[in-house]
């Protein structure tokens, strides 16, 4: 193999495991779009949120293992707030202020985070073992797997959750058709509310893994809420196979684009990637194309 | 109407006696980052002056024209960002009873702020922004009358050092890696012109570049090593200078690190850890309390803000001697106006004991066809530093002697 290919492959396969951290907070939106039709456009900094809660608890001498269920139970309260606080009533009414009151509350998330624990990014420690790995002479490190198992074991979960136990059953029947589910008995303000958390508690486990690579900072939100929002539409809101595959692809192709073309090109992509996708394939590239009966 | 009258009152009472108050103060302000990227070094340069205001202030303040007067601090937070920067210059310069301006850490925000000073004739010493241009840009436009003096080792001063240390190292190719601010876009030319300057025997293979924010450095750290580089020459901040170290440790890329006097910054050292170890860079000031002549400033730093590492350093000394320097200037002008304070820096009869040195005459009369005359460091005055185990050493340890003032500078 050339030296030019290799660096190549290194280039794709690192952008491809961060490419699965923007998958898992593109999960986040699938949660919450399939049971209420709405998405947390504040999801990036439920992320930032998490990751300075976790840094926070270990700073107070948890161990790693003890922080991230803490961010996480943190990230689910604030999922549920965001719900409670800028979701439920707007659709109740039926409008979109949704949106803005999601990006809203990211705002004002920002702004706490940055009178809490200031404007600087910080090292976010974690026991992961020093060194690097290598396969056929791409190296990756151990927090770039820890995220891309991460984000997979977190989503297997969830998905499984949903699948067989009683509180994801009802999630689903609410997605499906919340009127019928709520004649069969299940609350459906509850199951919204439920997916809200889930959501949040996934956002902040994706900070506390994705931290120890990148640094906490109050900024960190912003490019990956975008990043992973061009990630859900590639693929859809209703497929999570989807989602890592469109997470990887995105994450290969800016890596590849910031090497090829400089580094200023980086973001180009996941834009070009997004509107494509909002042209040719609106339901996304593994969606499933809903044809309302009236 | 009484109520009106009583609140009148109460705004003469207030306004007469902050009149009278002005009289026995020199109102001083110490403008910087105080947070974000830059932060380090901006509070460590505005502790380091508030130290030296502090000692001065005990000791009775300034004697001007006969009668002693305390030292006021104005502060203002420029956050690193050009156009906050701009917006703080403007402020200060329409107070109207500021007599000097100490600060500024990022050569954009002196580019984008200075006008306004100059344009009122406000003396500013700026440390420890090191960027060519912040200076230059004066000399460009051929300004006659010029307040602005600088209190650290510049940009050309650096890359001088860094080419060298290169050569010296037996280098033969390099990679030059840099921001994409203001200061990292000047130290690049800085370094290719040194690289030049020095007989061209370094050969520059890579020349890359990155934004403020980036985290994955891997693609311009695998372009410079495809090309054969034996090290990266870097000019950059703390952050980015961190994520640049944790690439090259994952692509087990093990050439030295060369950069601008930023690899001192904590939020390098602290981030990088042992990825950080080994990188070299120009220190006017070493955290080292075995050195006779620092030791007094080191000490006094950690105890009035209980740390046991200052966050920068060479900002904090920068910072202190500065001080002193405008100090004895507002002593020897006689008065708190500006234009006298700036007649007295560019020529200081009194030699001042700092930290770093003993600073005689580090100033002289603007010519903008030579823009040493506002600058105070010669390549002399700056030593090699070199980061061990989350501090910064003398890359050289027989320039302890220089840094006592044993050696001649």
């Amino acid at each position: 193999m050339n030296a030019e290919f290799l660096a190549l492959a290194q280039m794709a396969v690192g952008g491809g495991l961060m490419g699965m951290a923007y998958a898992l907070v593109a999960y986040g939106f699938q949660l919450t779009y399939t049971a209420g039709k709405a998405v947390n456009f504040g999801q990036g900094e439920l992320v930032m949120l998490g990751a300075f809660i976790g840094l926070s608890l270990t700073g107070i001498g948890l161990p790693y293992w003890a922080a991230v269920p803490g961010a996480m139970v943190a990230g689910a309260a604030l999922g549920w707030f965001v719900e409670r606080s800028a979701v439920r009533l707007a659709l109740q009414q039926r409008n979109e202020g949704w949106i803005l009151l999601t990006i809203i509350v990211g705002l004002f998330g920002v702004s706490a985070a940055e009178n809490i624990w200031g404007r600087d990014d910080k090292p976010f420690p974690a026991p992961w073992p020093e060194g690097t790995l290598e396969f056929f002479g791409i190296s990756v490190t151990w927090p770039e797997l820890i995220i891309a198992a991460g984000a997979l074991g977190i989503m297997t979960l969830v998905e499984l959750a949903k699948r067989y136990t009683m509180p994801g059953i009802a999630v689903q029947a609410v997605s499906a058709d919340p009127d019928s589910a709520e004649l069969c008995g299940i609350r459906s303000k509850s199951a919204i509310s439920l997916s809200w958390a889930v959501s949040g508690a996934a956002a902040a486990f994706a900070g506390t893994i994705i931290a120890p690579v990148t640094t906490v900072g109050p900024t960190m939100a912003a490019a990956l809420t975008l990043k992973a929002f061009s990630v859900a539409v590639v693929a859809g809101l209703d497929s999570g196979f989807g989602l890592v595959l469109a997470g990887i692809a995105l994450g290969s192709a800016e890596n590849l684009s910031g090497f090829l073309l400089g580094s200023g090109w980086r973001e180009a992509p996941g834009l070009i990637l997004l509107i494509l996708a909002l042209a040719l394939r609106p339901q996304g590239v593994f969606g499933k194309k809903i044809i309302r009966k009236v | 109407m009484k109520a009106s009258r009583f609140i009148l009152t109460v705004l003469l009472s207030t306004s007469l006696s902050s009149g009278a108050m002005a009289a026995d103060v020199v109102k001083i302000a110490i403008t910087g980052p105080f947070s974000g990227g830059s932060a380090p070094m901006g509070l460590s340069m505005r502790d380091g002056a508030k130290l030296a205001i502090s000692q001065i202030n005990k000791n009775g303040g300034i004697t001007v024209g006969g009668t002693k007067m305390k030292i006021e601090i104005i502060e203002r937070d420029d956050e690193g960002k050009n156009d906050r920067g701009a917006l703080v210059a403007q402020e200060i310069s329409s107070m109207g009873d500021i007599s000097a301006v100490i600060g500024t850490v990022n050569t954009g925000v002196a580019i984008m702020g200075d006008k306004y000073y100059v344009e009122k004739g406000i003396v500013k010493i700026i440390t420890p922004a090191a960027g060519s241009a912040s200076m230059t840009q004066w000399s460009k436009a051929g300004t006659k009358d010029l307040p602005i003096f600088r209190f650290a080792a510049h940009d050309g001063i650096q890359a001088q050092m860094v080419v060298e240390q290169a050569i010296r190292l037996g280098l033969k190719k390099v990679a030059i890696l840099h921001d994409a601010t203001n200061y990292g876009v000047s130290g690049r030319d800085d370094l290719i012109e040194q690289i030049k300057k020095q007989g061209g025997k370094l050969k520059v293979v890579a020349i890359e570049k990155f934004a403020i924010g980036d985290k994955d450095m891997t693609g311009q750290l695998i372009k410079a090593k495809v090309s054969g580089a034996q090290a990266i020459l870097i000019w950059g901040i703390g952050p980015e200078l961190a994520a640049v170290a944790a690439g090259k440790e994952k692509l087990g890329f093990k050439v030295p690190m060369i950069g601008g006097w930023t690899l001192s910054m904590s939020n390098f050292i602290d981030t990088a850890g042992a990825a950080g170890n080994g990188a070299l860079m120009p220190q006017t000031f070493i955290e080292d309390e075995s050195i006779q002549r620092a030791r007094p400033f080191i000490l006094a730093y950690r105890k009035a803000y209980g740390v046991a590492k200052i966050p920068s350093p060479v900002s904090a000394a920068q910072g202190y001697d500065a001080t002193l320097l405008l100090a004895e200037a507002i002593h020897e002008a006689g008065s708190t106006r500006p234009a006298q304070i700036k007649a007295a820096l560019e020529n200081l009869k009194v030699t001042v004991k700092g930290t770093i040195a003993d600073w005689k005459k580090p100033w002289s009369k603007w010519d903008p066809q030579n823009v040493e005359t506002h600058e105070a460091f010669r390549r002399a005055n700056t030593v090699m530093g070199k980061v061990q185990n989350s501090r910064v050493v003398l890359a050289n340890p027989s320039d302890k002697a220089l840094l006592e003032g044993k050696k001649a500078r």
